[in-house]
């Protein structure tokens, strides 16, 4: 069992770090961060997962029990809400996620990331060759944009379908006018139950 | 099991003369040392890998540490530990085998792990380093083939520095039955034979297998442990059983 996550983790951690090579930037991003730690708890999963920055890179450990400057509670179905800084507040009030330490570190650890700016063109020329390379990226880079337009255009049908023709669902502004009066009622009961709760006493 | 009962020791199987063990031990990793890698992964079916990156996930290394890897052999755990420690740290690679350490030395060389690496030929009994000199102290696959494990340990306590750990990779007792059978079937029938094949030496395998059944069990190695002055002592099995992390602290 013990063995059983060091395998993906293993694999992730060559694949990141090959992949922060590959970015000429990546060694200054790493300087930043180097030698700070950060720990994930995923209630899901029975184990803790502790990534290492280096100026050389990451390192993903399955097994490290030390201390960590942030350490992460949450489940798996938060993970993506954790990209928004303005779910932390709402997500911690629900005891969904608990952050113990600086919660800035995770986001800077996403960015190293989403920062990456490799230029793929080079590297598929490294081992097929130039031309090769050139025609496989112009054939990618086709695809997905006619992918894209493709998507678009049925997103836009399937919207027109389900929110004027068939009215199935509310509009992007009746739903955003609904979220704001939730969140006023919302207030408003915290506020009763915050007063109710002094009178008592 | 016990190493100083008398002047005979086990070599596998047999029973040898204390002073003939080390020669004999010698000349096994004499023999295998060129294909020393090629068989552990044959052998594991590659798990190898995952034990010793597991043994690096829980010595809890830093940026600047000083390493010992005792028994390196051809150098797995110490390539690891020389990214981690980084050009303010050291690592160095011990072997009392000359075959093995030159096969080590080699890898690495070739691999570009260099310049926080150093390599010495010593004995695991009487390390030849200063009292309190490392932060980390490992030994994988190695204490089974030392002569006096407790004079070992002790030698190791005292290199070690204070709030410094001792990790100890080896073969251990299977804990379910089932894959106890199993093992000693593979390890009798089918690994000298594997031996016999790939690195054109079977007797070498076959004290491979005995030296493991020879070696203590995980209660036995921890209290041999807590004896020599470790502290906080405690093991975890892998693969179920078939080999064991032992961790001590020296505080």
């Amino acid at each position: 069992m013990r063995l059983l996550p060091l395998l993906p983790t293993v694999l992730f951690e060559k694949l990141a770090n090959s992949l922060l090579k590959k970015d000429a930037q990546s060694p200054e991003r790493l300087r930043r961060l180097a030698g700070k730690r950060i720990r994930l708890k995923l209630k899901e999963l029975p184990f803790t997962t502790t990534v290492s920055v280096d100026d050389a890179g990451i390192y993903i450990s399955t097994a490290d029990s030390d201390d960590v400057d942030c350490c992460i509670s949450t489940e798996l179905g938060v993970l993506p809400e954790l990209q928004d800084t303005a779910n932390l507040t709402r997500l911690i009030k629900a005891d969904q996620l608990d952050i113990d330490g600086d919660p800035m570190l995770a986001q800077q650890l996403v960015g190293l990331f989403k920062s990456l700016d490799v230029d793929w063109e080079a590297e598929l020329a490294n081992t097929l060759g130039d031309a090769p390379a050139h025609w496989l990226m112009t054939l990618w880079r086709k695809s997905r944009s006619h992918v894209e337009k493709r998507l678009e255009e049925s997103k836009r049908w399937f919207k027109g379908v389900v929110t004027d023709e068939k009215q199935l669902l509310p509009t992007r502004e009746e739903f955003n006018e609904f979220k704001d009066n939730m969140q006023q009622l919302r207030a408003k009961v915290e506020r009763l139950q915050r007063q109710f709760g002094e009178r008592k006493s | 099991m016990n190493d100083r009962k008398d002047d005979s020791i086990d070599f596998g199987y047999q029973k040898v003369a204390r002073s003939e063990k080390k020669n004999l031990v010698a000349n096994v990793f004499q023999s295998v040392a060129a294909k020393y890698d090629v068989m552990n992964d044959l052998m594991s079916f590659g798990i190898h890998r995952l034990w010793k990156r597991y043994t690096i996930d829980c010595s809890g290394v830093r940026k600047g540490m000083k390493v010992l890897d005792i028994a390196g052999g051809t150098g797995d755990l110490t390539a690891q530990f020389s990214r981690r420690v980084g050009p303010e740290g050291e690592v160095v690679l011990a072997d009392i085998n000359d075959a093995m350490l030159k096969v080590g030395r080699d890898k690495l060389r070739d691999r570009g792990v260099v310049g926080n690496v150093r390599y010495v030929q010593a004995d695991a009994e009487e390390l030849p380093f200063d009292d309190n000199s490392f932060d980390i102290i490992t030994i994988a696959f190695g204490l089974r083939n030392v002569t006096d494990k407790d004079k070992a340990l002790c030698s190791m306590l005292r290199v070690l520095k204070p709030g410094g750990r001792l990790l100890i990779l080896e073969f251990s007792k299977p804990v379910s039955a089932t894959l106890n059978q199993a093992y000693d079937f593979y390890s009798f029938n089918i690994l000298p034979k594997m031996g016999q094949v790939v690195a054109n030496d079977a007797d070498s395998y076959q004290y491979l297998a005995e030296s493991i059944r020879m070696h203590p069990d995980q209660e036995t190695l921890k209290s041999m442990m807590e004896t020599a002055g470790y502290e906080k002592v405690d093991y975890q099995n892998m693969t179920g059983g078939v080999v064991a992390l032992h961790r001590g602290y020296k505080f």
